[in-house]
């Protein structure tokens, strides 16, 4: 049977569209990837520029260093042709999610300022736009749903106004946007692959 | 993985991103129209500033989502000045804000909007005229400058891993488009 024969056929659309998936994640966690070395790079340089005390550089390379042997090894398979599995690359997110999270929740940074206060929710914003251009709509919209939440449960205690009230929303608006642009544009791109005359478009 | 690509490439690429960027204005016009009615400033002046950029970047909008909404495709010219505008009514609110205005995470979804539609080197020329620009307002406002280049990095981050999807996909395309020949050609010489 040729693979145009296969392809119409239920059996050749269920390979096709696991293909698909499969694929997704094989080209798309090298974004991931760049994401989390940019992660590590910005928070070697807050951290090396803001710590006042050796202890405080000390605590603060632990977490740098944990993910660039994370990132080290998902670069390495992935430079290797062998990419991890979607089980593997959603672990490593939510270990970068529970990561900047407790940053947030616990490091002072240079002034003492966590929660609300602290300038590391920043590093959601790539994690985020990452995730929802390798994985699929529902676990996108639960991955962006649970950062939000977390990020939102951690500064709630500060929101002790109208104007830091604004300033929660507007964050979590903005990171809710990040996931959202982010899985529109991967269901364009897939619709783009789907559609013959879109796959031609710019050839 | 392969920066080189061709105009028309490009091009296809401008025209399924218009799409990406014409939502993400609307959720910039959204978030500023909130920003502006919840808790207003106190400064007149200021608030005139920020309903009238707020009106005309929806007026532009409306006019871009008509055109696409009609299957005419935007030019670059007019996408290009259109992300510049974009960029730049959220650094003109910035400045009006003065200090650690927390404005600033509004150039995250633009240059995403941006990253998705516009080929690398010219996601990479905005991505780096934005940390420019804002890294000198933090200098004038008197920012930490350890936050201000987290900040400024991660504006790059965004634009850098957009513009590597929008490479990732180009080239699986490529990879398909390649496929499908072959399929096409090793089934004629069946014949």
């Amino acid at each position: 049977m040729t693979s145009a024969r296969l392809a119409g056929t239920s059996i050749g659309r269920a390979r096709s569209l696991e293909q698909e998936a499969a694929e997704d994640v094989f080209f798309g966690q090298v974004v991931m990837i760049w994401a989390r070395w940019f992660l590590i790079v910005a928070g070697a340089v807050f951290f090396l520029w803001t710590a006042e005390r050796s202890s405080q550089l000390a605590l603060g390379v632990v977490p740098i260093v944990v993910l660039i042997l994370i990132n080290f090894y998902l670069h390495g398979r992935y430079l290797l042709e062998r990419p991890s599995n979607p089980k593997l690359i959603t672990v490593a997110s939510l270990f970068d999610l529970g990561l900047i999270s407790s940053i947030i929740l616990v490091w002072g940074g240079g002034d003492g300022a966590t929660g609300l206060a602290s300038p590391f929710f920043v590093f959601y914003y790539p994690v985020l736009l990452a995730f929802a251009f390798v994985m699929p709509r529902a676990a996108t919209v639960a991955f962006t749903a649970l950062a939000a939440g977390i990020y939102a449960a951690i500064c709630f205690g500060d929101v002790s106004s109208l104007t830091s009230a604004k300033v929660l929303v507007l964050r979590l608006v903005t990171m809710a946007a990040m996931g959202g642009l982010g899985t529109y544009y991967w269901r364009i791109q897939r619709d783009r692959r789907r559609s013959p005359s879109g796959s031609l478009a710019g050839a | 993985m392969s920066w080189n690509f061709k105009k028309s490439e490009a091009a296809a690429g401008l025209d399924h991103g218009q799409t990406v960027i014409v939502t993400a204005r609307w959720i910039l016009i959204a978030v500023g129209l909130f920003l502006v009615t919840v808790v207003p400033s106190h400064d007149v002046g200021e608030v005139r500033l920020q309903v009238a950029l707020i009106l005309l970047l929806g007026l532009g909008n409306f006019f871009l989502h008509g055109l696409l909404l009609k299957g005419r495709p935007v030019s670059g010219a007019v996408a290009y000045a259109a992300s510049a505008i974009d960029l730049t009514v959220v650094t003109i609110l910035l400045a009006s804000q003065g200090g650690d205005s927390p404005v600033y995470v509004l150039y995250f979804p633009a240059l995403l909007a941006l990253s998705v539609a516009f080929e690398p080197t010219i996601t990479a020329l905005y991505a780096a005229g934005t940390a420019a620009v804002y890294g000198a307002l933090a200098i004038v406002e008197g920012l930490d400058p350890a936050i201000a280049v987290t900040r400024a990095l991660m504006f790059v981050a965004v634009a850098f891993c957009g513009a590597v999807y929008w490479q990732v996909e180009r080239d699986r395309r490529s990879r398909q488009r390649s496929a499908t020949t072959s399929t096409t050609n090793l089934e004629g010489s069946l014949r």
